[in-house]
């Protein structure tokens, strides 16, 4: 323990926590992944680990001390794990596609309707995920599904 | 005496350009460009809920995996505060590590995270 401010990137050493994880908890890898691609494959999330994330919820709710949802959190987190491991394997180049796009527009869906429409429809094909947008208005197209909608970006 | 073949005809009718398009139409021009402005103007309200709405939830699919990796974080600081404290006092007869100032139940989050 040193109060100094060792930059991890320019030492000798590899970096080595020092106040790690009691061992009697089981080990669990970080996602990792940055906010454009966890934006471009949120509603994917949510479809693909709904109960995970519910059951999780619903713990949290039952109580927020950071201790008592540790191994649904777990499960919440491998979860998210494999579908990206997923996405990866089978829709690359639309995933990044997307998040790049997202990355350079402000992380707004609306300006990335194309590059979305394409991971939709390969994630639709290879894993059999759609997105929804729970509490649209019935009988209306979705927003994401629209065709010459209102607002778009000002350059095309 | 008249002249011959009779006077010239009396120039009465009045020589007025074109001055454009009547009032009327102007009015309805006006009407009709304002009519299709607040159209788009309320189907772009209409929109702009839609994207908010997919905002929130794509906001709300992805609280769970980070709340998860941030509770693992919280815990495992709070784990190694208990440690240092405990290391810290251990010369102190009757010292419980990591015993809250507070007697009533419920989570109070850590007042301050030693970030090491």
């Amino acid at each position: 323990m040193s109060n100094t401010f060792h930059d991890p990137s320019t030492s000798d050493q590899p970096y080595k926590d020092p106040t790690p994880l009691p061992e009697s908890i089981p080990r669990v890898q970080e996602l990792g992944t940055t906010s454009a691609y966890l934006k471009s494959a949120a509603f994917f999330l949510g479809a693909h680990c709904k109960e995970f994330n519910e059951d999780f919820m619903l713990c949290k709710a039952e109580d927020r001390d950071p201790a008592h949802c540790l191994k649904e959190g777990r499960r919440v987190t491998r979860c998210a794990t494999d579908l990206i491991t997923k996405m990866r394997e089978n829709c690359l180049k639309d995933f990044d596609l997307h998040a790049a796009c997202l990355e350079k527009n402000n992380h707004e869906y609306y300006a990335c309707r194309k590059p979305e429409r394409s991971l939709n429809k390969c994630m639709f094909e290879k894993l059999g995920l759609t997105k929804t947008i729970p509490g649209s208005p019935e009988g209306k197209t979705p927003i994401h599904l629209v065709e010459k909608p209102v607002f778009t970006t000002i350059q095309k | 005496m008249p002249p011959a073949g009779g006077f010239e005809r009396v120039k009465y009718k009045r020589n007025l350009p074109l001055r454009g398009p009547s009032g009327v139409v102007i009015l309805a021009g006006v009407l009709g460009v304002c009519g299709y402005g607040f159209y788009r103007v309320g189907k772009g309200n209409l929109e702009k809920r839609e994207l908010g709405r997919e905002k929130a939830w794509s906001r709300i699919y992805l609280v769970p995996l980070l709340l998860a990796e941030g509770d693992r974080d919280t815990y495992r600081r709070e784990q190694a505060a208990v440690a240092r404290e405990k290391d810290i006092m251990a010369g102190v007869p009757g010292w419980e590590a990591g015993k809250k100032v507070y007697h009533k139940e419920g989570l109070r989050g850590p007042s301050r995270i030693v970030v090491l």
